[in-house]
């Protein structure tokens, strides 16, 4: 491995047991409750899936059917062109509003995660009206628009906390920019870059909406074909098969893409030694652009902003214009109980919403600091809460049904699953914000809090967690967004007078006449519209 | 670490121990409240149940989950051990499927409907062009290219519409219009959000195909939900290629509350909420007592001698025809 690091944390399994104080302890102690979370409502509905309908024949039936192999082909395929596309606009990105504070920088971050809550339908949308007749040019554009979030928010809070001197000094030793990044900048974001490509990787590999939506009927991913299988044919062997092999493979992409995960977290550079530990120098060591690098900074922040705004734009566009002009109807039609008659109460539609975003983010917050400040050795609990991201909607939809099926767990249709389920989903995502953060704690600073009379509770409370506090803000937005925009698991679980923005979106696009899809485009735009504000006031 | 290892083992235990049948409590009380299962798209009349529970005293919930085909997937999960009482909008296409793995005790009838080729009547009336008026019309050159339609097997219009050329041509012809039909520039899309709103040119999305895959009641729509007050629909459907969609309603296996179940499924066939049907719901009732709306008796299509397949032929044939289906349109 890396022979040259040396410092508190070393590159192997084992770490100075001095790393663990008494919070770290509970922490570890208290992980009993996520793991318990995702093992009632992610592992147990699952298992009872695959309990029920796989067997060994079906895997090798599924596995050896040759009109699936194309579905296995294109879905690694543009999982790994999406994959690379978003990199490519989402690093310059996360350079750009991590590394400099500079005016507009939170407005930029903002409107690269509005997409992430945004239904597929709504993006794909905007997509097409741009790219009509591209398929594949749109699904890479679709991929980039919802993905480009996941980067600036799993690569942002580690890259912020890279100190500038040590770019400065290896300019001034004479390294040319592209030297820099490879030698000194890569290797202290490889483990959140990695992180940040896996769950891109994942994201695509298991896309559903914006496939079915733009990729017609000869583009056809696993997922899809799952949800084909499970819902319209009704061959749940295959459909559960097929799910589980995916959900394997995708598992060992991440597993591998993910590998070494702590050990490659080195954080000497934070530590100064000197014990005098300055806040803001660990939280965010941003500097603002100078007359030099302005040009850089502010092209590498707004092209792929406006990259990923444009189909949103469109959005926002057509809901204002009826029938060739300009009209508010949209909105008149979305509030004046028109959208009513079809079961669309507006102002309950988004109020459930805001509720179940704040009950997940307050669930999937607590239990990511949990694990965060854990500070596991092992990969054990950290691969746990990726699981959920490999396993397609429908089976885990599906799964609940079967296994809350019977009093005194009959929690069917129960309204509170939702912001639960949301939270199974939302947790890889927030865990991974907040680890790198708690990571890039130097060891020093609990040291010298130590050493000056805290006890661990003093210094967790008073000193580490105000230090991760953007990474808080951060995975509590995250969360907030996934809850907000989730569709797929949802969609499956039954719901009585609990629409969700997304759903709602969707029932509204699905009816004849101007009137309803105008209503839907005016929700979709609100949504935008107030979301960017949202999140440009506080994340 | 090992600490980690068991409370991992310990969170599956306890996991294990909720997926095991716990003994499940017949309800003996009087209900309160009876549970009507639907499709995403039920979305009745506001206030239509209030002289139900007036004069049963039992409050109806609705509880939805996606549209038809996921609803009838997990009720085939759950056969015998119900989500609900009474299930809403299981269709002809489904209902095999649905009475083999026994989700209901009994249904009936509730509501019908057509899937139809609509047309723009603009498109064609500016470009002095007849619209076309049968199958065979489709796949002649005038009207190349002109026509979007959805995948059979996500959409359910789209295996309407399939199922519709199968009892037009028959078993035998019926791919051989398929290709036709594809060579002709026929569009495919995946579901009918995309066919209608955005790809059709007669409706809110002005794409670029005059001819579309929807339902005969899709004219009505556009007046009702029309941006500016009409006396006209901008678009109107072609009976001929008209394919019967009946949607049943029953009592799910297994509820506890059978009784109450079967007075709200005699509710839901009374002519009241028959009646209520056509404007919210956009579909035909069953009840012939029920009189319709203008709009609908003016605009809607209901051919007297639709296509039909009986749903048993539906269940045994589809996997085959959607094969046969891909082979040709992918």
């Amino acid at each position: 491995m890396h022979g040259s690091m040396h410092g508190e944390r070393l590159p192997s399994d084992e770490k100075p047991p001095m790393n663990i104080d008494a919070v770290s302890r509970t922490a570890r102690r208290l992980q009993v409750l996520p793991v318990l979370l995702l093992a009632v409502f992610f592992a147990a509905p699952v298992a009872s899936m695959v309990i029920r309908f796989v067997r060994f024949d079906s895997l090798v039936d599924t596995l050896t059917d040759s009109s699936v192999r194309g579905v296995w082909w294109f879905t690694f395929w543009q999982a790994t062109a999406s994959t690379a596309a978003t990199l490519a606009v989402g690093i310059p990105l996360t350079w750009a509003v991590s590394r400099h504070s500079f005016f507009g920088s939170r407005f930029v971050t903002a409107v690269v995660t509005v997409p992430f809550f945004m239904p597929a339908v709504v993006i794909a949308t905007g997509v097409k009206g741009i790219l009509p007749g591209q398929p594949t040019l749109g699904i890479l554009w679709a991929h980039v628009v919802f993905n480009v979030a996941v980067v600036v928010r799993v690569l942002g809070p580690r890259w912020s906390l890279m100190d500038p001197t040590m770019e400065d000094t290896a300019a001034d030793l004479g390294a040319r920019p592209t030297r820099v990044f490879t030698t000194v900048v890569f290797p202290y974001i490889s483990t959140a870059l990695r992180n940040a490509t896996a769950i891109v990787f994942v994201f695509c590999f298991t896309s559903y909406g914006v496939i079915a939506i733009l990729g017609g009927i000869s583009r056809r991913t696993v997922e899809s074909e799952v949800f084909i299988q499970a819902v319209r044919l009704g061959d749940m062997r295959t459909a559960i098969s097929l799910s589980l092999i995916q959900a394997v493979v995708v598992f060992l992409v991440f597993l591998i893409g993910t590998r070494n995960g702590r050990a490659d977290t080195t954080d000497e550079t934070n530590n100064r030694g000197d014990g005098r530990v300055r806040n803001h120098d660990i939280a965010v060591m941003q500097r603002s652009i100078t007359r030099r690098n302005r040009r850089r900074v502010t092209s590498a922040a707004f092209i792929p902003a406006a990259f990923v705004a444009t189909p949103l734009v469109a959005v926002v566009i057509r809901s204002f214009v009826v029938e060739g002009a300009p009209s508010l109807d949209g909105y008149r039609w979305l509030f004046d109980g028109t959208t009513e008659r079809v079961g669309v109460d507006s102002f309950r539609v988004v109020t459930i919403s805001l509720v179940f975003a704040a009950a997940c983010t307050m669930l999937t917050v607590v239990a990511a600091t949990i694990i965060a400040f854990a500070r596991n050795t092992t990969r054990t609990v950290s691969a746990l809460t990726a699981l959920p991201l490999v396993v397609s909607a429908v089976t885990l939809g599906l799964g609940i049904i079967v296994t809350f099926d019977s009093s005194p767990f009959d929690w069917r249709g129960h309204t509170w699953l939702i912001p639960v389920i949301h939270a199974v989903v939302a947790l890889p995502l927030a865990v991974r914000t907040l680890d790198g953060a708690v990571d890039a704690i130097p060891d020093s600073v609990r040291m010298a809090a130590a050493s000056l009379g805290a006890g661990p509770w003093r210094t967790w409370l008073r000193i580490e967690l105000p230090l991760v506090r953007p990474a808080l803000a951060r995975a509590a937005g995250l969360s907030a967004a996934v809850s907000i925009g989730e569709f797929g698991a949802t969609s499956f679980l039954s719901r009585s007078n609990s629409t969700t923005v997304p759903i709602a979106i969707s029932q509204l696009m699905g009816h004849p006449g101007t009137v309803l899809p105008q209503a839907a485009f005016a929700l979709a735009a609100l949504c935008v519209l107030m979301f960017t504000l949202v999140f440009a006031a506080t994340v | 670490m090992r600490f980690t290892r068991r409370l991992c083992t310990l969170a599956f235990i306890a996991a294990a121990a909720l997926i095991a049948p716990a003994c499940s409590q017949q309800q003996t009380s009087a209900p309160t409240e009876v549970v009507l299962v639907a499709y995403d798209a039920f979305t009745p009349q506001e206030g239509i149940f209030d002289a139900f529970t007036q004069e049963t005293g039992v409050k109806v919930r609705i509880v939805t989950a996606g549209d038809t085909g996921t609803m009838v997937s997990k009720a085939i999960l759950t056969a015998g051990n119900p989500e609900g009482d009474v299930m809403w909008g299981i269709d002809n296409t489904f209902l095999s499927r649905a009475e083999n793995a026994g989700v209901l005790e009994s249904y009936e009838p509730v509501d019908e409907g057509d899937i139809c080729v609509n047309y723009d009547k603009n498109w064609f009336a500016t470009r002095k062009i007849t619209p076309p008026t049968t199958f065979e019309d489709l796949v002649k050159p005038d009207y190349a290219g002109l026509l979007v339609t959805q995948d059979p097997t996500a959409s359910s219009p789209g295996l309407g519409f399939l199922l519709a050329t199968i009892a037009h041509f028959g078993e035998n012809d019926w791919q051989n219009f398929w290709e036709d039909l594809v060579d002709n520039g026929t569009k495919i899309v995946s579901d009918w959000t995309t066919a209608y709103t955005v790809e059709f040119s007669g409706s809110s999305g002005k794409g670029k195909y005059p001819l579309v895959v929807s339902y005969g009641s899709s004219p009505p729509a556009e007046v009702v939900y029309s941006a500016t007050p009409v006396t006209e629909p901008p678009t109107a459907v072609v009976e001929s290629t008209c394919f019967r969609q009946t949607e049943y309603v029953g009592v799910l296996r297994g509820t506890p509350n059978r009784d109450i179940a079967r007075k709200l499924v005699d509710y839901l066939l009374d002519t009241p909420f028959q009646e209520s049907m056509p404007l919210t719901l956009f579909v035909f009732p069953t009840d012939p007592k029920a009189t319709l709306p203008k709009v609908f008796t003016d605009f809607a299509v209901r051919p007297d001698t639709p296509l039909v397949i009986e749903p048993d032929d539906i269940e045994k044939n589809r996997d085959a025809w959607l094969d046969a289906w891909r082979a040709i349109a992918l």
